[in-house]
């Protein structure tokens, strides 16, 4: 029998006000694995996960999450959260933080210890542990906030923008804590409008975009749509082959030819016609478009369509 | 259970790392000192540790007067003034931003999205912030314990009831900066509310008692007042003016809804209670001790139907049912707020 998914949504919707913030979403985020939910800032991300874990109330609501109904408190004990702009109190020091908050999640005393004790080695805070946490920098306060949220050895994490603000060596960490994470079987809820890091770790993704995902699935799939194989040649295209190549309806721009094919075999006869006209062949390589590129295509034809009256 | 340990934990230190805590909790071991170092000789009342003598016909070593008024200069200098007055100011200042802080964005999410209902979090959070005063009243009372069972041989436990009275009239103010702080998210705004409710709140009591004096206390002690000059005579009884005493029934109403700080202050007078006082002393005010005189019967009579004018019901009742109110409102706020 197949798992559950750790989180499913079959209908969100969250009004402030006249405000649409979350527009009738749905998504499904399969157990272990790790997850982003893309978009644009005040897309509604925040707002999503904040719906998950009972800190706003949506306006209407169905789906499951670790399998029981979405708004069941009980069920927060095996959920671990780092908000967006964490906060943590300046007069507790790294320790007391991750014991606070395993308090608030029901950990017992002695092994709340134990466990602070190794997250705060786990996200290289060792020797930082019992200083303040208003002595810490950004990016020290986000790793002792990944430690937290670890700390009731939760089933699913939810992140949101956990590398706001934190410069690019500590991403890289964050990133490996994040892997980490899924290794130990823990499922990560990823929110973030930095596409190119979650790219790098998400197994899928969702787009959000106004309050509605307009597109959603794994990575690979995603990126895999609009495949493009690049040749290059050594010194520009001729002209004469340039112009049939053009009529073909490929993209020449200099010495790089550009042709979207679902796999290399329909570009071996462009290679043929290259080489037949005594072209040399410098480079040849398959192109993904990446994540970035989807997600503001996918924006911009989302927000043309919701332009329309 | 752990939860609420955790929260209570957490205010804890939250107090620990305040200066003012330690601040208001030096000045309270000094005051609490201060009160140690009263004495009383065969010539009469001694001040820190018998350094300075003040003569004194009543209040004389091994005197009954000289005990209880050692525990009037408790309930009717050092609690209206230090506990009920400084030192709640400074618990207020250094607790009015809990709840905004609390509630601020990227903090209340940590502590919402856990197994803990919202009430609970901010009934825990609420009472965590009376430990300020609890924690300073504790200490406080604990010396003064001591010091009048040492100076006075007599170990009156009843006057640890300053721990719950003072730090209930705390939490009638600490509940409105509570409300405002949770309504606006802004520290100040707290501060200011509960500040406008405690003037507004003595204003009123000052003038219940105030109208009081003149309706009921003057014409049963037989004091005039001539309030052109200013001068206070004293002579017979005389009959109350209807208009007065229905004047004053009515300020007592107006002032029913609204939280008693001060008259609950002055009811610990009536919960601190020795042997000797009652019967002795019982009217007699810490002037006319220490004229070193004992007023005339019908004066202290008079004196001590005005402090005991209200029920308990009347001023911690009606009280609890404000602050009731108040906690509800902001409770309401707090948990059906998205943040
Ligand atoms: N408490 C709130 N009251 C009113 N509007 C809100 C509130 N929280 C968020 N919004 C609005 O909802 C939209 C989505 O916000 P948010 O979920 O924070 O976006 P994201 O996290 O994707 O940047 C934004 O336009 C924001 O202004
Ligand atoms: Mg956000």
């Amino acid at each position: 029998m197949r798992e559950r998914p750790a989180v499913e949504i079959e209908f969100l919707k969250k009004r402030y006000g006249k405000f649409v913030a979350l527009d009738g979403v749905a998504l499904s985020v399969p157990r272990g694995t790790v997850f982003g939910l893309l978009g644009p800032n005040g897309a509604g991300k925040s707002t999503l996960v904040k719906s998950l874990l009972t800190i706003i109330r949506p306006t209407e609501c169905r789906g499951s999450l670790l399998d029981k109904s979405i708004g069941d408190r009980k069920t927060l004990a095996r959920v671990g959260y780092l908000p967006e702009h964490a906060r943590f109190p300046d007069y507790l020091t790294g320790r007391e933080v991750i014991r606070y908050s395993a308090g608030l999640a029901g950990v017992p005393g002695r092994i709340a210890k134990e466990r602070a004790e190794a997250l705060v080695g786990t996200v290289g805070m060792g020797d930082w542990g019992d200083k303040k946490v208003g002595t810490y920098s950004k990016g020290m306060k986000q790793r002792i906030g990944l430690a937290q949220a670890l700390v009731n050895e939760p089933e699913i994490v939810f992140l949101d923008e956990p590398t706001d603000g934190v410069d690019p060596e500590g991403r890289i960490e964050i990133r490996k804590l994040i892997e980490a994470m899924r290794e130990q079987g823990r499922t990560v809820f990823v929110n973030s409008h930095l596409l190119g890091e979650v790219e790098q770790v998400a197994d899928e993704v969702a787009i959000l975009s106004r309050g509605k995902v307009i597109r959603s699935g794994k990575v690979r799939d995603l990126t895999a749509g609009s495949r493009m194989f690049e040749i290059r040649s050594l010194g520009p295209v001729p002209p004469e082959i340039r112009g049939k190549l053009e009529t073909a309806g490929l993209e020449v721009a200099g010495d790089r030819i550009t042709v979207p094919a679902a796999d290399a075999g329909e570009v071996q006869g462009v290679i043929d016609a290259l080489r037949a006209a005594g072209v040399v062949i410098r480079e040849l390589k398959e192109v993904r478009q990446s994540l970035e590129e989807l997600f503001l295509s996918a924006v911009s034809s989302a927000r043309q369509e919701g332009g329309k009256p | 259970m752990r939860a609420a340990l955790a929260i209570l934990w957490d205010s804890f230190r939250l107090l620990q790392a305040r200066k003012l805590f330690w601040f208001a909790l030096g000045i309270s071991v000094l005051v609490a000192l201060f009160y140690a170092s009263i004495g009383f000789n065969a010539k009469g009342m001694t001040l820190f540790f018998g350094a300075k003598t003040m003569e004194n016909p009543l209040l004389q070593e091994g005197k009954p007067e000289a005990a209880a008024f050692y525990v009037m200069i408790f309930t009717d200098v050092i609690v209206k003034l230090w506990l009920a007055w400084v030192a709640v100011v400074l618990a207020l200042l250094s607790t009015a931003s809990i709840f905004p802080d609390f509630i601020s964005e990227g903090s209340i999410g940590i502590a919402l999205s856990k197994p803990v209902g919202r009430l609970r979090l901010f009934l825990l959070k609420y009472f965590g912030g009376l430990m300020f005063v609890a924690l300073q009243v504790t200490v406080f009372t604990t010396i003064v314990f001591v010091a009048l069972g040492m100076r006075v041989g007599e170990w009156n436990l009843t006057v640890f009831w300053a721990v719950p009275v003072i730090t209930f009239v705390f939490s009638l103010l600490y509940c409105m900066a509570v409300w405002i702080g949770i309504w606006t998210r802004s520290t100040l705004f707290a501060l200011l509310g509960a500040f406008m409710m405690w003037g507004t709140a003595l204003l009123v009591q000052w003038g219940e008692e105030g109208l009081y004096e003149i309706s009921h206390f003057n014409p049963e002690a037989g004091v005039t007042v001539d309030f052109r000059s200013g001068t206070r005579s004293e002579g017979e009884s005389r009959e109350k003016d209807p208009e007065m005493v229905a004047m004053h029934r009515n300020i007592e109403r107006a002032v029913l809804p609204l939280p008693k700080t001060r008259d609950a202050t002055n009811y610990l007078k009536r919960l601190v209670r020795m042997k000797e006082r009652d019967s002795l002393l019982s009217g007699v005010t810490l002037d006319d001790l220490l004229k070193g005189e004992l007023p005339d019967p019908k004066k202290a009579a008079a004196m001590k139907r005005l402090e005991n004018r209200h029920s308990a019901a009347y001023v911690f009742g009606t009280s609890a049912l404000f602050e009731v109110v108040i906690l509800s409102l902001a409770a309401w706020i707090f948990c059906r707020r998205d943040y």
